[in-house]
């Protein structure tokens, strides 16, 4: 009897799944349509940008604008690359004779994350020239530029995980893609309703004081002011400070937090990071319950400035961050389970082959 | 060293939910041999076959593949068989040569051995001229010969085969009949599902019935194999056939030829010796359906 091929020490078989999914990837026209769309958006954009806000105060806008679209665009297209990565390959017959080979359910996961994450980095890769020309533009710090990349490449690693996690617990590969989606449009867009809804929901009084300047001609002998009455009202305001942390898991809020804020000698942001930033961390700053407003007195302070908020209030994107790392986690763990053969239960009404 | 049967179950049974696929399933396979699978649409062929190939777990019983159980020692069982799904799966885009290669690959074999498999193989199902082309090239035909050369990839010591003829021409068919038998020449076991009888009666050694969930007791196979069955005999003198056959019952006649119930092989060789020796002008004298096919359908009629 021969002697049968014994499989090699911790054999999982990733890299296999990983050129496997790339190399279906790069063969499919719908991919480079893509791609090219994208660039062709990018060259717009970047022509559009640099005139306006490029020379005068550097490449600091141009360059943050083309980073929030890049996570903008690639969030949108993470779900379609990777929301069918297993129920699809499920429908096309292949899953099942891949599971019956040596490679490990995790990798075989991992893989399909890998691949789906990679192809979503051509779109962070083909927006490099874009970037670089902003850079040119000058004005842009180093850790500015290498921390936006960074977290706008993790965040399409969490849509890409998410996607493929989902793939494998939603049988049909429509609803999957669709959930996927949902669970973006949930972080982007619905923790800021939440956030708006929220604060507006939880309002507590705040007492405004007025005083006017009385300038009339009577008194023009007098060299002190003549002030008018104080007057007091009281109004409702939101307490946007009880629900700020609902923006921490917004991944724009996320990178804009994330990348160190560079800020003009007046306090004003030199690029849309430091805007976003400085706009969401206001939120942590509870309202005053007396507002005073004295047209009678020089001392008329106005608000603090972009740079005094982001100095005042704690930075969340970490807690951002984690809890989007530790969402794409859970998935992929349900899916996990969901894939291990042999398999106790199966996915309603489906077949294993 | 005492032949261990290739493969070896024993009152398995899985259910999905509150249908019971598999009930109560046993048999042996040993190897160097083909073994059928047969029973009826929803008989539970194809679970059992998941589950010997270690993607289901069974709900109770044994399943030993060459000793191995699929469940415990999954990966040594997965290196030893070969499973060929009745879905046509394969990767569209991937040419018919990537597909195998990549498949060798998942086996953990080296890039080099993996490419020289896929073509030793492409070869072997002649599909050569496809090497380059994308698999969604393929008719459903050849997408049967590719799948099966996939499961062949890692040279498995059990095949487990569903349907591997359905789509294929007569000529492939008999190709596919000459590999399956070099195969087990070679010592693999294989265990091979079907409904297409007359395909598997000239490729099987032996056969597992299956109804219901449950394999057929070998009594009752045995049983349902000795009852009556009709042999077709065509002869050059319509006339004198029928003399000889006369007082015989159940005679009846189709395209020319005589249909004459007969029990047993015995009582047939009793009966062409008889024509014979009456000078009938016998042309033609064999079973009207394939013996498979007579215990089939005699098990679906007394079954329960």
């Amino acid at each position: 009897m021969t002697t049968v091929a014994a499989p090699r020490r911790r054999f999982n078989g990733l890299g296999t799944i990983v050129a496997l999914e790339l190399a279906q990837r790069v063969r499919s026209t719908a991919w480079y349509v893509l791609l090219g769309v994208f660039a062709l958006l990018m060259l717009g954009m970047t022509a559009l940008l640099l005139p306006i806000s490029g020379i005068a105060d550097g490449g600091g806008y141009a360059f943050s604008t083309i980073v929030f679209f890049v996570l903008l665009l690639g969030t949108l297209i993470t779900p379609a690359l990777s929301g069918g990565a297993v129920n699809g390959d499920r429908e096309a017959g292949t899953l099942a004779t891949t599971q019956v080979t040596l490679v490990r359910t995790g990798a075989l996961l991992l893989g399909k994350v890998l691949a789906a994450w990679v192809s979503s980095l051509a779109l962070v890769v083909l927006a490099l020239p874009f970037l670089a020309v902003a850079v040119i533009a000058g004005g842009l710090r180093v850790d500015t530029v290498l921390v936006s990349v960074l977290v706008v490449a993790v965040e399409l690693g969490v849509v890409a995980a998410i996607g493929v996690g989902l793939s494998a617990l939603i049988t049909r590969t429509v609803f999957s893609v669709v959930v996927t989606y949902l669970i973006v449009a949930a972080l982007s867009i619905g923790t800021l309703l939440a956030f708006v809804l929220g604060g507006l929901a939880v309002r507590t009084d705040q007492v405004t004081r007025y005083r006017s300047l009385q300038d009339g001609a009577t008194s023009t002998a007098s060299k002190t002011p003549v002030c008018g009455a104080w007057e007091q009202d009281h109004q409702p305001v939101p307490r946007f400070d009880k629900v700020w942390w609902l923006l921490s898991a917004n991944p724009y809020v996320v990178l804009a937090d994330a990348v160190p804020a560079s800020f003009s000698r007046d306090g004003v942001p030199k690029d849309l990071f430091g805007g976003l930033a400085s706009s969401a961390r206001l939120a942590q700053i509870a309202p005053k319950p007396l507002v005073v407003y004295d047209d009678c007195s020089a001392d008329n302070s106005s608000g603090p400035t972009p740079a005094q908020v982001m100095a005042r209030t704690v930075p969340s994107w970490f807690v951002g961050l984690g809890l989007h790392l530790l969402l794409a986690a859970a998935i992929l763990l349900g899916a996990w389970r969901a894939l291990l053969t042999p398999a106790r239960k199966l996915p309603r009404g489906s077949r294993v082959a | 060293m005492p032949t261990e049967p290739g493969i070896a179950v024993e009152g398995v049974r899985r259910a999905f939910g509150p249908v019971h696929a598999v009930r109560d399933v046993t048999f042996t396979a040993p190897p160097g041999a083909v073994t059928g699978l047969i029973g009826p649409n929803g008989a539970g062929k194809t679970t059992l076959l998941l589950l010997l190939a270690s993607l289901l777990q069974p709900d109770g019983g044994s399943i030993r593949i060459l000793g191995h159980d699929p469940v415990r020692d999954t990966a040594a069982v997965r290196s030893l068989i070969g499973w060929m799904p009745d879905t046509l799966g394969s990767w569209a885009t991937l040419s018919c040569r990537a597909s195998l290669t990549t498949s060798g690959r998942m086996y953990g074999m080296p890039k080099p051995a993996a490419a020289a498999r896929a073509a030793e193989l492409l070869d072997l199902v002649g599909l050569t001229e496809f090497t380059g082309r994308p698999t969604r090239v393929l008719s459903r035909g050849q997408k049967q010969k590719l799948s099966l050369a996939r499961a062949l990839v890692h040279r498995p010591r059990v095949l487990l085969l569903d349907e591997p003829a359905s789509g294929l021409d007569p000529a492939a068919r008999v190709e596919l009949r000459v590999l399956l038998r070099g195969l087990a020449a070679d010592g693999c076991t294989i265990l091979v599902s079907s409904h297409d009888l007359a395909e598997l009666e000239e490729v099987t050694d032996d056969a597992v019935f299956m109804a219901a969930g449950e394999t057929v007791a070998t009594d009752r196979v045995q049983r349902a194999q000795s009852r009556v069955r009709e042999w077709r005999i065509r002869s050059l003198d319509e006339a004198a056939l029928d003399t000889a056959l006369a007082g015989r019952a159940g005679v009846r006649p189709e395209r020319g030829d005589r249909l004459v119930p007969v029990d047993g092989e015995r009582a047939a060789a009793d009966l062409l010796a008889e024509l014979v020796r009456s000078g009938v002008p016998v042309t033609g004298f064999g079973p009207a359906v394939g013996e498979l096919e007579t215990t089939f359908l005699e098990l679906e009629r007394s079954g329960a």
